[in-house]
């Protein structure tokens, strides 16, 4: 099975599960009150949890990431006497 | 280590991530569970807007998106006519 395949089933027997459950009483099953009030906005707590998750790790490896200051240097050089060249030979830019 | 203004958003990005994920479980999961007449009910807004607010940022970004994309398409667009 695809690892979409594999998602979607995920999703599908939680969201399944979340319906069920939100609409119990409707069906007869009763659930005390404090459980439902937690149940029904659970969808988009995950999908903000996801959220966080995902910027948080985004600007954590954005200021753990290691610099190469001398390779930065070097490609810059490189990078100018490569222009030099081109200009020379004729390329315009 | 990253240097000077990439360290500050990168731990300002993770300061604001776990702020969001702070008040949002608090909000969501442990609430309900509080004596409606605790001072702290006063500090969260009725749980409608638990649903609504995520809702309507999730789509204004989806809008930000398209006519992001619309935006680039038409330039494209625009750039070929040009060199024909």
């Amino acid at each position: 099975m695809t690892k979409l395949a594999q998602w979607l089933w995920g999703l599908a027997l939680l969201g399944s599960t979340w319906a069920a459950l939100t609409m119990g009483p409707t069906l007869g099953l009763e659930l005390p009150l404090t459980c439902r009030e937690v149940l029904w906005p659970l969808p988009a707590y995950l999908l903000v949890t996801v959220g966080c998750f995902a910027l948080g790790t985004v600007g954590y490896r954005v200021a753990t990431f290691h610099d190469c200051e001398d390779a930065a240097l070097e490609l810059q050089t490189q990078i100018q006497e490569a222009r030099a060249d081109l200009v020379r030979k004729g390329l315009l830019f | 280590m990253a240097t000077g203004t990439d360290q500050v958003v990168g731990l300002g990005l993770v300061a604001v991530s776990l702020l969001v994920f702070t008040y949002y479980t608090v909000w969501v999961i442990l609430l309900p569970f509080i004596d409606s007449q605790h001072a702290i009910h006063k500090y969260f807004l009725p749980r409608a807007y638990a649903v609504g607010i995520p809702l309507a940022a999730g789509l204004l970004l989806l809008l930000f998106v398209g006519v992001f994309i619309t935006y680039v398409m038409l330039k494209n667009q625009k750039v070929t006519r040009k060199v024909q």
